[in-house]
């Protein structure tokens, strides 16, 4: 008995420490836009739609994945350790407040790449193995 | 692949299920599903989305009434209702442009004259020209929750309603008007300013009878600053009355006996009051915490001077998310007196003026338990316990009160909350 609460204790306390596996996605940019590197706070402030404000003076356009993918949520779950319904609440929040817009929501990660790939002011995460010539990445987690 | 069509569809399907169940619920006529089932052009930059709220609670004193905040003419008392809770709003939302964007929001909620009549909410064309910098005008929404413009988007935030203690005495939610707001990286984190002016076109529910603060001009700043997990807040507003409560006879009365200067400390016409708040957000991952300050300070003597405060933890844990809080309403009484003696035939009079002295006394704190299990995407149930713990002379919070009110009652809260 006393040795499990030792167990116990020791999990809760490793825990936190335990690394969170590398992240499985990039964050994407047109070439073309000069965008270069952006922090996590960057990437969160785009997102959230705190700040879209990019370097080079455009407004950025986040591109989110539809409500059931997993990508999506592994996404969040990373940049901001939020699930999909707290996301979701945080938007409720602001838009029926009239205040930002949340991200537009594309079809598939291949739309999002041709998205960026025709537009400027365009980000998108997308699994690493979808990058090719159209995209450069500007952002992926550490971890 | 259209994505735009793709949402609409999903949104339409959605919305017509759910704002057919819930218009019945809610007792709003069906007239909105109508205006949802209208086909949208998918080309189209318009979205349709809407929110509401399916609330039973019940208290555990039939000697005072629990209200949301004071528009709400009755409130919760020893048996179930859920007349105070249950709210339905739909919203539309037009980019007309990249930078110009269309807002109108109606809702249906139990307001000051005790009806669900529904109400313009929001009205206002947001023009932002750059990224930095958003102008808002028309029908704006009073920024007074750390988090949102609305406070009845049950869905959105953590309890059953935003704390009664902290936002009860804010009966106004909208005015007519102008907002600027500028944000700008600094030191790591977002400073964000804003400024607002315009002019409120609410009622209150005021003893005696409504209220009317229409035409009465309103402005102040909120200064927030964003870093890491956290979000910090200072705000400033003040509102002139431009009209008297109807204390008539007791003022003519007064007047008559020779206490005039007591009969106009009764008016509320060409008073200002201004209102404080400090805040701060801590969100971080599963842990969220919340609290805020406010002071509330009245030119006019009828109502008392008052502070306020409230403090929110929740830790989610997969779909369940259990919170606790507490919070404070106190006010300050006066101490003013007619003047006349305390005999007959002033005893009336007397008694009359104290009444109203003491009608805005606020005493009392409030403990909060709940859960919210987000069941499925954009549905959220949540259950809470508010244990309020006042002083018999804590009136004001209430609906009405009686005279064996305690101060003391327990409110049990069952909410059903989503988003289409």
């Amino acid at each position: 008995m006393k040795t499990l609460r030792y167990l116990l204790l020791a999990l809760l306390i490793a825990a936190p420490a335990l690394p969170a596996g590398a992240a499985d996605w990039v964050l994407i940019a047109n070439p073309k836009a000069g965008i270069g590197h952006l922090s996590q706070d960057d990437v969160t402030n785009i997102y959230l739609g705190r700040y879209r404000r990019l370097a080079s003076g455009l407004t950025a356009e986040p591109i989110d994945q539809p409500g059931d993918s997993l990508l999506k949520a592994r996404f969040y779950r990373q940049l901001v350790d939020k699930n999909l319904a707290e996301i979701n609440a945080y938007w409720a929040r602001l838009v029926f407040s009239g205040k930002t817009r949340p991200p537009r929501v594309v079809a598939s990660e291949e739309d999002a790449v041709q998205f960026v790939a025709r537009n400027l002011d365009a980000l998108a995460y997308v699994d690493k193995s979808m990058v090719d010539a159209r995209v450069s990445v500007v952002f992926s987690m550490s971890e | 692949m259209d994505s735009n069509r793709l949402r609409i569809i999903k949104v339409l399907r959605k919305g017509i299920f759910l704002l057919a169940a819930a218009a019945a619920l809610a007792q709003v006529s069906s007239a909105f599903a109508d205006d949802v089932a209208t086909p949208i052009p998918a080309e189209s930059n318009l979205s349709l989305r809407g929110f509401g709220t399916l609330g039973v609670a019940r208290s555990s004193s039939d000697q005072a009434e629990f209200v949301r905040d004071l528009s709400q003419p009755k409130g919760i008392s020893n048996h179930w209702s859920a007349r105070n809770d249950s709210i339905l709003g739909v919203q539309a939302n037009w980019q007309a442009t990249q930078s110009l964007e269309l807002v109108g929001q109606v809702v249906s909620r139990y307001h000051y004259n005790d009806s669900r009549d529904p109400e313009l909410m929001w009205a206002f064309a947001k023009w932002e020209p750059d990224a930095r910098v958003s102008f808002r005008a028309g029908r704006i929404g009073a920024d007074f929750m750390m988090l949102a413009d609305s406070r009845l988007v049950g869905y959105s935030y953590l309890p059953v309603r935003p704390s009664a203690d902290f936002f009860g005495p804010l009966f106004f939610s909208h005015f007519d008007g102008a907002d600027a707001t500028l944000t700008l990286p600094l030191a790591n984190g977002l400073v964000r300013g804003k400024l607002f002016a315009g002019a409120t076109h609410e009622k209150a529910t005021g003893a005696p009878g409504i209220w009317d603060t229409s035409g009465s001009p309103v402005g102040g700043f909120v200064l927030d600053y964003l870093t890491g997990p956290w979000q910090l807040r200072a705000s400033a507003t003040s509102i002139r009355f431009p009209n008297d409560i109807n204390f008539t006879q007791l003022q003519t009365g007064l007047r008559t006996a020779g206490a005039a200067a007591a009969a106009d400390l009764l008016s509320t016409r060409n008073t200002t009051t201004w209102y404080y708040s400090l805040g701060a957000v801590y969100d971080d991952g599963p842990l969220q915490i919340q609290g805020m300050l406010n002071s509330i300070r009245h030119e006019t003597a009828v109502f008392q001077n008052s502070h306020a405060g409230y403090l929110l933890a929740g830790y989610r844990m997969g779909e369940w998310t259990p919170y606790a809080g507490v919070s404070w309403w106190k006010s300050r009484f006066r101490d003013e007196t007619t003047g006349l003696p305390d005999a007959a035939p002033f005893d009336e009079l007397n008694q009359g003026f104290d009444y109203v002295m003491r009608a805005s006394t606020s005493n009392q704190q409030t403990y909060t338990l709940g859960m919210r299990w987000d069941l499925k995407q954009d549905m959220a149930l949540k259950m809470q316990w508010d244990a309020i713990r006042g002083k018999a002379s804590s009136r004001f919070p209430f609906a009405t009160s009686k005279p064996g009110w305690n101060g003391r009652t327990d409110v049990l809260s069952l909410s059903f909350d989503f988003v289409f």
